[in-house]
């Protein structure tokens, strides 16, 4: 089941990036602390600690801030510069997250930025590849 | 005529598993060190990954393969033999070795550890693989990305030993295990840290005139923008030579020897490679899959490099360019 | 005091004409050095001078009672390849360099005696006891090998001569390709032999005009010079016994003197810079990247 090629609607973005991100971001470093604590994500937090990082969902116009306190994800400010910026449209991001697209194919295509630490960015990468959904529910929607 | 053997590469444990799912009959993989050559933070395998990987390829009848393929640095070359002990504790079916004094533990120590010569043991021709073999027993040996489709045969007439060569990947221009490219601006090469081009000395900077990207300080290339751009491996970045500015040495492509299959089968070569532990899951599936169906296809006398094989191997190399490497010598 | 030391000429790494090449050597024999090494390492296409006249030469640099080493091909492919290593290493006479494994095998095969190049990549006392026993009596690390890590492994073989890379252009990489060729937009089978064009390779700049790398056919070269001029005095108890001075088309007659200036104590000239075909560095030796140029730990007055 690929991901339709979408974007999200300018006028929804616009909505959308008015809205505090607070709530979102909140979600998911709820959701990445879970999958840390059930040994799904094998995030090593040794190697992120400290880092700020930020995922801009450039279509809708949403900017997620969080950071690693050294033991699990906590929401950040926006205002802090992130070590780490990913950036893509949301439908890159679907793909990406379900193996649809391998990120180097779209970083070789200017359809993600990487801005800042290059070796936390790789770092960051291989953690998401390395996860095993074949556990979860997840598995079903998974392209590999 | 025994297929050659598939054999793909695995960064990680969901990498290992779309290398068995989708065909291939070897994977290969490395330690959480600089023990290898893909020696990137948060890839590779620790003794619990690796031992379930092992375990689900064996299940599906894939052989497993560590490699432990820099060069024992000698203020701590008991690292580089303890992972050689490892692999042995492991059970993998074989280790691919680059450095002839580990060759030579690995073959004293564990007489029955089955042992492949890496690439970046740097064996262009057939009396450097008979030696390895003479002192070491090796029973594999890969060859470096500078061979026509002539030598490989050459060097497969004149030996006993089991010849790989890379299949798909990222192309290295240079002879492997030879290029010190990588250290001279960092310090820090495959043969000495496992990486090149080492991502903490990269830096991207948006600028006035596009994209920069920068390798210790050094520029390496540019970028427009919109223009595709790649990782800043040295060999592979824009130089001025006499006044002309462009790709000196490598343009950012990869091999694909789709259209060489049955060559390739002709000759005899053992096994065919794919370059990639540092990509991700789905490039390993995709490209598995698809070398896959190409080698059952060229078996049959079938049509093995289609439109849509080439395109999917296409959209995954670097820079979305393909060449057919030495083998056919483009360059000649 | 005078430093224990030798002082040799390593081989020629760039295709200069034949006439050129037999004046170097007939000059260099008059040289302060205990050693030559002679041959062609990096591609086989240059036939200025033919396996036979490198022997040639080797026997009578030998006849002028100074130490002459034939060094063999460092990328080997093809089956003319291993014939004219064949015949390099049957010369009769003259010790070999080994640069690839193959030659190794050749050497091993026949009994006899060599010396391991800076292309066979060890790294480590055990690989160099391997080759050891194989028959090497004197080794060349890795160029990129730190000073510290050479002098664990010098110190551990006490039995095998250790000869370090000390001056010129740095030799970082090999390939089938030809980089001349492509860049003048040749065949490299129809290379037109444009490599006699630049007798210090084709320096390679980087869009900010930085001098990088240095392009000499299938080898890929430093831009910068190395030199261990200002390390000289600590190489001794790094292990090291002999110092490599690489050919360069211009000046290295005073670049030997300089270094022979060294070893015998006298005050050490002022400034190589002059004499390099590019900006000096010594990152390798100093643990750090190759391109970088650390000032030496000794005040210069």
């Amino acid at each position: 089941m690929p991901v339709p090629e979408l974007k999200v609607p300018a006028t929804l973005a616009r909505v959308l990036g008015k809205l505090p991100a607070t709530p979102p971001v909140w979600g998911m470093v709820r959701m990445l602390n879970l999958l840390a604590a059930r040994g799904i994500l094998p995030v090593d937090h040794g190697l992120l600690a400290g880092r700020q990082f930020c995922i801009r969902v450039l279509d809708a116009g949403i900017s997620l801030h969080f950071a690693s306190d050294g033991s699990r994800f906590v929401a950040s400010h926006a205002d802090t510069p992130p070590d780490l910026l990913l950036a893509a449209d949301l439908a890159d991001f679907a793909r990406l997250m379900l193996r649809e697209e391998d990120p180097d194919t779209l970083f070789f295509n200017r359809r993600l930025r990487i801005e800042g630490d290059t070796e936390l960015g790789l770092t960051v990468k291989n953690l998401l590849d390395s996860v095993d959904w074949q556990h979860t529910p997840l598995a079903r929607f998974m392209a590999v | 005529m025994p297929l050659p053997e598939l054999v793909c590469p695995a960064g990680s444990l969901p990498s290992l598993k779309a290398a068995v799912d989708n065909g291939a009959d070897c994977v290969y993989f490395g330690l959480k060190n600089d023990t290898n050559a893909r020696n990137f933070a948060g890839l590779n395998f620790d003794d619990k990954t690796a031992s379930e990987g092992i375990r689900y390829a064996r299940a599906k009848g894939v052989k497993t393969l560590l490699a432990i393929n820099t060069f024992a640095q000698q203020a701590d070359s008991a690292r580089w033999q303890r992972a050689v002990d490892e692999a042995a504790g492991l059970g993998v079916d074989a280790v691919i070795l680059a450095d002839f004094g580990l060759l030579d533990y690995a073959s004293r120590r564990y007489p029955q550890l089955r042992l492949h010569l890496s690439v970046q043991g740097s064996a262009s021709n057939y009396e450097a693989v008979n030696l390895a073999q003479q002192l070491f027993g090796v029973q594999r040996a890969v060859l470096p990305r500078v061979l026509t489709l002539a030598q490989v045969e050459q060097v497969i007439a004149n030996t006993n030993v089991e010849i790989e060569v890379f299949g798909f990947g990222s192309l290295c221009v240079m002879a492997e295990g030879r290029c010190l490219l990588s250290s001279y601006a960092t310090g820090q090469s495959p043969n000495t840290h496992g990486v090149c081009s080492p991502a903490r000395f990269v830096r991207w900077e948006e600028g006035a005139h596009g994209m920069d990207a920068r390798l210790n300080g050094i520029l390496i290339d540019r970028y427009a923008p919109e223009e595709p751009s790649g990782y800043p491996t040295l060999c592979k970045g824009r130089f001025e030579v006499e006044g002309s500015t462009g790709y000196a040495l490598e343009e950012p492509t990869s091999l694909n020897v789709l259209p060489l299959l049955p060559e390739l089968l002709r000759i005899g070569v053992a096994a065919i490679k794919v370059e990639g532990r540092q990509r991700s899951p789905a490039y390993v599936a995709q490209v598995t899959r698809v070398l896959r169906q190409a080698l059952d296809k060229a078996a049959q006398g079938g049509q093995y490099a289609d439109p849509l094989a080439m395109a999917t191997l296409g959209k995954l190399s670097e820079g979305q360019q393909v060449t057919l490497g030495a083998y056919n010598r483009p360059w000649k | 005091m005078s430093l224990p030391l030798q002082l040799v000429l390593g081989p020629l790494l760039y295709f200069w004409p034949r006439e050129q090449v037999m004046n170097f050597y007939a000059e260099a024999s008059s040289w302060p050095l205990q050693r030559l090494y002679l041959g062609e390492v990096v591609c086989s296409r240059r036939q200025q001078l033919r396996t036979q006249d490198w022997i040639a030469l080797a026997a009578d640099i030998a006849a002028t009672g100074k130490q002459a080493v034939l060094s063999t091909q460092a990328l080997l492919e093809s089956e003319s390849d291993l014939k004219r290593l064949r015949k390099l290493i049957d010369n009769g006479a003259a010790l070999v360099e080994a640069n690839d494994a193959g030659a190794v095998h050749l050497l091993q095969q026949r009994g006899l005696p060599f010396v391991a190049g800076p292309y066979l990549n060890i790294y480590n006392s055990d690989t160099l006891r391997l080759y050891r026993r194989l028959g090497a009596q004197r080794w060349v690390p890795p160029v990129e090998m730190p000073g510290d890590t050479v002098r664990l492994i010098a110190v551990a073989n006490p039995d095998i001569e250790t000869e370090v890379f000390a001056w010129g252009r740095l030799p970082l990489a090999l390939s089938s390709r030809c980089f001349t060729a492509r860049h003048y937009q040749l065949n490299k089978d129809d290379c037109q032999f444009r490599c006699l064009e630049h007798p210090d390779g084709l320096t390679l700049a980087t869009r900010e005009s930085q001098d990088f790398l240095a392009i000499n056919g299938i080898q890929t070269m430093s831009a910068g010079c190395h030199s261990l001029l200002d390390e000289i005095a600590q190489l001794p108890a790094r292990g090291v016994q002999a110092l490599r001075i690489s050919p360069q088309n211009q000046h290295l007659a005073a670049v030997v003197q300089a270094f022979a200036a060294a070893i015998a104590g006298e005050q050490p000239v002022a400034d190589l810079s002059a004499l390099a075909p590019g900006p000096l560095v010594n990152g390798y030796w100093h643990g750090e990247a190759g391109i970088v140029l650390k000032e030496a730990a000794h005040a210069r007055a």
